[in-house]
């Protein structure tokens, strides 16, 4: 076990909140998104890939915790998927450029939505946070086979979401206040000015 | 001598200039060392390096040797002989919040609890120090309850059941209100007896109230060091703006340095 | 309705943080080995039956208030567009049971104390940290969260229209928010680097839980029937 930074340390806690606390917005926005990652994206481009799986880790359990439901524990391989997956994007400059965040928070959506598909539909019968299960109910009233209704309901949800997540990254990153992005060397890989 | 700088420099990551410009300085028991200049005169970075907080959490570049407690405190080594026995206090007292507690007392046992001291030597510890700082009555609040005043003393008594020999503060009453400051500074005499404390704040009015020595930094340069009347009484110091409100009047008032730092010094100057 | 630790005198309260955990996570996975849908109903009603006992009841409350949606949404999908009701009562009862376990042991067990069980099993002490510090810090960001989202609306902030225009007013929320907390982080880093916790030493518990040997008995004992089920399922 490496002992963690006290930079570390101090980031983690704070962009697990961040991932709580996003959902607010959508909310308040009447968007049928979550952006419960922003957080562990920000880090794996702050920070790099390990830490942005402890921060997806503590997100998993932290979101379990708070939300009163142990079930969400069963979605712990999305948030590692998402955390790898962040890590190594922003270490190839992925936050370069709007199109390239873009890009690559589509194949994100993808990758997510087949990952907790399988967990969604095997463990809980199709029935998992609200906005979602309403798109896999609409799917069963029209005769879609539930199995699928389940895929096309995640991946409508985790598309739009990743996509905008990423976005988001590129847009924080580039407005980062140079004395803050010195502090973090690895924001400079995830901006493609290594 | 505790802690001693030889013609240190440093520079903060992505900063066009330095922050400290070849200072050599030393700091010992006995003294409250008031460390003050204008904004940005390099005053917390003074006590950052000192800690050796800078470079080793900041980033950034040192140059020139620093020795506390007999160890570079930014090295590894440095850092495992040093730990804990130097306190470190900052300006805003939320961001030191430990986050793992939810009473005053178990804040207050953070640091010493950190340091695996036993747990009768913690409770000793935790007792005294909120008896020193005064929050007693205050031990079983939440301390996220609590107005930036009382947590920022909350703070204090952290640091000192830590028992460290050095103790550095940085802009230490900023959240207090003027009588909230005045007990802050009031502590500090007496632990600076059998430690080496040193204080870097612009509230220059109050903590040459309990200042035995004067560091007057200028855009990281050591410009000034000595009594506080010697280094706050001249012309000079009152033009740059770095001296107490009552040197100024008296300069105004159109009397010859060195002027009285306080009301106490100017009413025994001039009043016949 | 209230989620998080509240004080009390149950019989909980009393026990040692891993015997509660052990509970729960038993109930989570009988929850889904038990043969459906009276295992699970069985279940439910035992989990109500404790939460009683141990006089955390209230938290029965908030558990019908969050399991309200995902029954319509069950009866929806597996009633009315489908027809499989014991799927829905199954599915419906093991997420109540899990549902009541988990709240109540989120209302039992305090979280200072679950760190010193951790830390006496020789847990390092940055993974207990991280838990309890995110615990702190997720209800701060939320506050913050509220605040910008209150000052944006004054200053004009489109929260109706079009999916595009709504979509781009997620920037000036999320942006403060995070260029804030990023702030932070600095300041945050020094104060706990100066307060050792940075330093590697083996940190003392402050108040460790007293681990009685009935409790290892009832631990052992449930996690013996986990087994035991698994087992039964696949070889019966």
């Amino acid at each position: 076990m490496i002992p963690l930074s006290s930079r570390l340390l101090a980031l983690i806690p704070l962009a697990v909140g961040i991932n709580l606390a996003m959902g607010k917005f959508a909310a308040a926005l009447s968007l049928p998104l979550f952006l419960d990652t922003v957080g562990t994206v920000l880090v794996a481009a702050l920070a790099g890939p390990w830490a942005a799986v402890a921060t997806g880790v503590v997100s998993q359990i932290a979101f379990t915790v708070l939300d009163g439901k142990l079930m969400w524990m069963a979605f712990l391989p999305v948030q590692l998927g998402v955390a790898l997956y962040a890590g190594l994007a922003a270490r190839r400059g992925a936050f370069a450029s709007p199109w390239r965040a873009a890009a690559a928070g589509l194949v994100l959506g993808l990758i997510a939505a087949t990952l907790s598909w399988p967990i969604a539909f095997l463990l809980f019968g199709g029935v998992t946070a609200g906005g979602v299960t309403v798109v896999t109910t609409l799917l069963t009233a029209f005769g879609v086979p539930l199995k699928w209704a389940v895929y096309g309901a995640s991946l409508s949800n985790d598309l739009l979401d990743k996509c905008v997540t990423f976005l988001l990254v590129h847009v924080v990153l580039i407005s980062l206040p140079k004395r803050l992005s010195a502090r973090f060397p690895a924001a400079d890989r995830a901006r493609g000015r290594a | 001598m505790t802690v001693a700088l030889d013609g240190v420099r440093y520079r903060y990551p992505a900063a066009d200039s330095d922050a400290l410009r070849d200072v050599t300085l030393a700091f010992g028991a006995g003294d409250v060392t008031l460390v003050t200049g204008r904004l940005g005169a390099g005053c917390s970075t003074l006590l950052l390096v000192a800690a050796g907080l800078a470079p080793h959490v900041t980033g950034g570049a040192r140059s020139g040797s620093v020795t506390t407690l007999g160890a570079d405190p930014a090295s590894d080594e440095g850092r495992r002989q040093v730990a804990g026995r130097i306190g470190f206090l900052l300006p805003t007292p939320w961001t030191q919040l430990s986050g793992m507690s939810y009473t005053v007392r178990e804040e207050v046992a953070f640091g010493p609890a950190n340091l695996g001291w036993p747990r009768d030597r913690i409770g000793r510890a935790v007792s005294g120090a909120m008896a020193l700082v005064g929050i007693e009555h205050l031990a079983d609040r939440d301390p996220r309850t609590l107005s930036g005043g009382e947590l920022q003393r909350v703070m204090l008594a952290g640091i000192t059941a830590m028992d460290p020999e050095v103790l550095l503060l940085d802009e230490p009453t900023l959240e207090l209100d003027p009588e909230g400051a005045r007990m802050v500074y009031r502590l500090l005499p007496a632990l600076a007896r059998e430690k080496t404390v040193v204080l870097a704040t612009t509230d220059v009015d109050r903590a040459v109230e309990v200042a035995t020595r004067v560091v007057l930094l200028d855009r990281g340069s050591v410009t000034a060091d000595g009594a506080p009347d010697d280094v706050l009484g001249t012309d000079r110091a009152v033009a740059l703006g770095c001296s107490t409100t009552v040197a100024e009047i008296a300069r105004v008032a159109g009397h010859a340095a060195p002027f009285p730092l306080t009301v106490r010094a100017a009413v025994r100057r001039f009043a016949r | 309705m209230t989620l998080g630790y509240r004080p009390g005198t149950g019989v909980l309260h009393r026990a040692h943080p891993f015997t509660v955990l052990v509970l729960a996570g038993t109930v989570a996975v009988l929850a889904f080995t038990l043969p459906a849908p009276l295992g699970p109903m069985l279940l439910t009603a035992g989990t109500v039956a404790i939460a009683v006992a141990a006089r955390v009841s209230r938290t029965l409350l908030t558990a019908l208030a969050f399991a309200a949606p995902f029954w319509v949404f069950l009866v929806l999908i597996h009633v009315v567009f489908g027809d499989s009701p014991d799927r829905a009562v199954a599915v419906g009862s093991q997420i109540s049971a899990v549902l009541v376990v988990f709240l109540m042991t989120l209302a039992a067990v305090h979280p200072g104390r679950l760190v010193d069980a951790l830390l006496e099993r020789g847990v390092p002490f940055h993974m207990a940290y991280l838990l309890v510090a995110t615990l702190q810090s997720v209800p701060e960001l939320q506050r913050r969260a509220s605040a910008i989202l209150d000052a944006q609306r004054c200053r004009g902030l489109r929260v109706r229209g079009s999916v595009w225009g709504r979509v781009r007013s997620v920037v000036p929320l999320a942006v403060p928010l995070v260029l804030g907390a990023l702030g932070e982080v600095d300041d945050r880093a020094l104060a706990l680097e100066a307060r050792g916790a940075a330093a590697g030493l083996r940190r003392t518990p402050l108040d460790p839980p007293h681990d009685r040997l009935a409790e290892r008995v009832t631990r052992w004992a449930l996690l013996g029937s986990v087994l035991g089920t698994i087992a039964w399922r696949i070889f019966a």
